[in-house]
């Protein structure tokens, strides 16, 4: 069966992110002044409004912000998926990210629990990057 | 309508991730996390103000009841959220009419009059706020309505709060002083907001229990209970709460990311 979730819509912005996922590698925009590495993609540095960045490669660590746990698909697509959980993982390198976490029992799901990216082909151009507990935490 | 919830959702829905009361799921969890609130804390302020719906006939809700028992055994919407912390989707209209001092006096109607307003918007993309367990806007904004009104929190006889969520009541009333960041669940404790409270809080049953219609709920209660003009559910003697001279109204838009305080007192 076909992939039938919504897929992100790229851009001139996002473009170097989602390739990157593609090839497994989660990339943020790095500020060539100041260093604040940020997220979403944008062409001025939300830190000092500069417009002279780079890509970083992120290490595709972090730690769970907080999460969210659906029981109610607001989509058709999600209805197989219940309950999923949504998160936001701050990343080692900073930014913060809205994923999903998988590959764990749901009411195993802390805030600050170290996690690492895993990654979804969806199909021939879009991969998602979803994370999963860090293997070495007692789960 | 799928095509709306994608293109309002934006890179939100690749990862399944709809509308407010997710977003408002991820804010109170972090609450839980960071100063220990949670359900336990909610159901008094879901409970609470049904008790005042069941006293107000424009309420959807006025004719069923909410123990703490209905709200346990209530179906989780999108976790820790379950369905009696969400606000009623509803279809209707509100207004309030905005005139001078001068011209109200001659109106049928008592006037409610406006004492302070602030307004603070710390608004970011949400994903990557680092205040999602406050301070929201609220702390601001109360400040400035308080110093423009001249008065304290003790002035305050009431409260009509924007309630989208039972969690939003929590955290506004926590970012206006009137406890402190975990306190929230002993502060509620024993009907504080309740028909009988000593702070009651959103007195026609608010957005959880009467009805949405955006901030308007919230402000239009907080004018009808200074002009007199609530029937049964009028604070004063008959519900055993004070007599309103000076009500607290808030509002709030986005996931916390913007907020308005304004005082409303009887002339």
């Amino acid at each position: 069966m076909s992939y039938n979730k919504p897929l992100p819509k790229i851009n001139a912005d996002n473009r170097p992110f989602w390739e990157g996922c593609r090839v497994h590698e989660l990339r943020f925009q790095r500020c060539k002044d100041c260093g604040h590495v940020r997220w979403p993609p944008s062409d001025l540095c939300p830190a000092c409004h500069s417009t002279d960045s780079g890509w970083l490669i992120s290490k595709g660590t972090g730690r769970i912000y907080t999460f969210a746990v659906y029981h109610v698909a607001y989509h058709t697509a999600f209805t197989t998926n219940l309950p999923y959980a949504v998160a936001v993982v701050a990343l080692d390198e900073g930014p913060r990210l809205l994923t999903n976490i998988v590959d764990c029992q749901i009411d195993q799901i802390k805030c600050d629990m170290p996690v690492s990216v895993i990654w979804e082909d969806v199909n021939e151009e879009i991969t998602l990057p979803k994370f999963t507990p860090l293997a070495s935490e007692p789960v | 309508m799928k095509q709306m919830l994608n293109d309002l959702s934006g890179e939100d829905a690749v990862f399944g991730h709809f509308g407010a009361t997710g977003g408002y799921a991820l804010a109170a969890r972090r609450a839980m996390h960071e100063f220990g609130t949670g359900p336990e804390t909610w159901k008094k302020i879901a409970v609470g103000q049904r008790k005042w719906a069941n006293l107000n006939p424009n309420a959807l809700m006025q004719s069923k009841a909410l123990t703490e028992a209905d709200y346990d055994n209530a179906r989780w919407v999108v976790e820790p959220l379950r369905l009696p912390d969400n606000c009623l989707i509803t279809d209707g209209g509100r207004a309030i009419i905005v005139t001078s001092l001068e011209r109200a006096q001659d109106l049928r109607q008592p006037p409610a009059l406006i004492m302070g307003m602030g307004q603070h918007n710390p608004s970011t993309a949400i994903a990557q706020s680092s205040w999602m367990a406050g301070p929201t806007g609220a702390r601001q904004a109360g400040e400035a309505a308080f110093a423009m009104a001249g008065i304290t929190l003790d002035d305050v006889d009431a409260c009509q709060i924007y309630d989208c969520f039972t969690y939003t009541v929590e955290i506004t009333l926590q970012d206006y002083g009137f406890f402190k960041p975990g306190e929230g669940h002993d502060w509620l404790a024993g009907g504080t907001i309740a028909p009988g409270g000593r702070m009651p809080v959103n007195t026609s049953g608010g957005q959880l229990s009467e009805a949405y219609f955006m901030g308007l709920t919230p402000l239009a209660e907080g004018a009808m209970q200074i002009m007199g003009r609530c029937g049964e559910r009028q604070l004063g003697p008959q519900t055993r709460t004070k007599s309103p001279e000076i009500i607290l109204c808030s509002d709030n838009g986005g996931i916390l990311q913007s907020h308005t305080c304004t005082l409303l007192r009887r002339l």
